[in-house]
């Protein structure tokens, strides 16, 4: 249970720590790839169980005190994606690869136009908006394509 | 396995939580109250960044700058070295003026014909068998001549810090040298005041050469020590260059005198030599 704990915050440090250094190259580009948001939602739709509201929305309020953005900003977002995705986890059963792709690269592209809303709303773009929906939905195939081609490797397979 | 969709009291719970984050997004986008505990944790942050950083990445790169830095002051030395010799090589003349020539004058001779610069070019030591130079007849080396062009270098003579050392017999990307000592291998020499002259050959041994003459024609007023130099006439050495003392005196019969020279330059001596074309 603490070990788990413990490899999850790891996991999560990391992971924002890579969001952190790639936004600036892509913001370059109006582009928003909200990295650790997909990172736990896939988290979230490979689990074997249901991970609570609470789990959640601490894992939300650990990422907002990590990337100093307001309190609650992803916890309310994280949530929101645990609830969906436990919701229609058997439902994913029945979608394609890339179904999936498309739920996840909107859940992403919705995270980024809440995010704006909350953060830049003076300057709200839609041109990012649209740029960043399009390029979470690639890069979400992108990462689908690679656990289908690639699957020696053990749990990538989605 | 299935996973179970979440029951309306689940749904509740989810509600509760999505509404208290709201709340408290409302109240810190409102209001500082949270302040306080993302500034202390941001400092804690850059604290355990810059100390992890310290540890880890600053020392590896401490290490690897002393590495590098130890590597660098390596190749200055050994490059300051060769530009060292380079320098000897190229004042060679005026440096051993006193042991070089029979008398001062030469030196000024030689800068203001300036042969030496026309025709001159650094080599290196690419090849040499220290076991043949000390035991057999053939004494070889091969040198790699630095920025030649399409020139013929075919007896060129070969010197180093302390004088000549031979002739370059072989063309191509490496050159062949004949030492002096080589048996084949012949300088016409003369004595400090002028009056002899002989072509002295390799004597198969390291440092010695030897010349034969005959005492009816020349004077015989040779003494141990005495000191011999290039007389310029066979057109490939520089002359009035020292080339050696006189270690033995032999009289081989009653018309033949051999005289031994034992050399004052060794081609062990440096890797880096002077080629001149005169």
């Amino acid at each position: 249970m603490i070990i788990s704990l413990i490899k999850k915050t790891i996991l999560i440090i990391l992971v924002s720590y890579l969001d952190y250094k790639i936004s600036y190259g892509l913001s370059k580009i109006y582009v928003i790839l909200p990295l650790t948001f997909l990172a736990y939602s896939f988290f979230l739709y490979k689990s074997d169980s249901n991970i609570g509201p609470f789990e959640s929305f601490a894992t939300g309020m650990f990422v907002d005190l990590l990337t100093n953005s307001y309190f609650g900003h992803n916890a309310i977002l994280f949530c929101f994606a645990s609830y969906l995705i436990n919701t229609y986890s058997n439902t994913f059963k029945l979608f394609s690869y890339f179904q999936i792709c498309i739920f996840f690269g909107a859940s992403a592209t919705a995270y980024v136009g809440f995010s704006q809303i909350i953060l830049n709303l003076y300057n709200f773009s839609y041109l990012t908006l649209f740029l960043s929906g399009i390029f979470n939905t690639i890069f979400c195939i992108f990462i689908a394509i690679l656990s289908v081609y690639f699957t020696s490797i053990p749990g990538r397979k989605i | 396995m299935a996973r179970n969709t979440p029951t309306p009291g689940q749904k509740i719970i989810y509600f509760i939580f999505i509404a208290l984050g709201i709340s408290i997004l409302y109240i810190d986008i409102n209001s500082k109250i949270f302040s306080n505990v993302k500034n202390n944790f941001q400092s804690y942050k850059i604290t355990s960044s810059f100390v992890i950083k310290n540890i880890s990445v600053n020392s590896l790169k401490e290490f690897i700058e002393m590495m590098s830095s130890k590597q660098k002051l390596l190749n200055e030395n050994t490059l300051l070295r060769k530009k060292l010799d380079e320098s000897y090589l190229k004042n060679f003349l005026i440096t051993k003026e006193n042991s070089f020539f029979t008398d001062h004058t030469e030196v000024v001779k030689a800068i203001k014909d300036d042969f030496v610069i026309e025709s001159f070019h650094f080599a290196k030591l690419k090849q040499i068998d220290p076991n043949i130079f000390n035991c057999c007849d053939r004494h070889r080396i091969y040198i790699e001549i630095l920025d030649k062009n399409k020139e013929n270098f075919k007896e060129a003579a070969v010197f180093n810090l302390n004088g000549i050392i031979g002739q370059v017999v072989g063309n191509g990307s490496q050159n062949e040298v004949i030492l002096l000592t080589d048996v084949k291998s012949s300088i016409p020499i003369k004595n400090s005041r002028g009056d002899f002259f002989c072509n002295a050959m390799g004597s198969g041994r390291a440092n010695h050469i030897s010349c034969t003459y005959n005492q009816l024609v020349w004077i015989d007023e040779h003494e141990i020590g005495d000191s011999y130099y290039s007389s310029g006439l066979g057109g490939i050495y520089p002359k009035n260059i020292k080339l050696g003392e006189l270690s033995s005196i032999e009289i081989i019969d009653s018309s033949n005198t051999k005289l031994e020279i034992k050399l004052v330059s060794s081609p062990l001596d440096t890797n880096l030599f002077g080629v001149i074309k005169i």
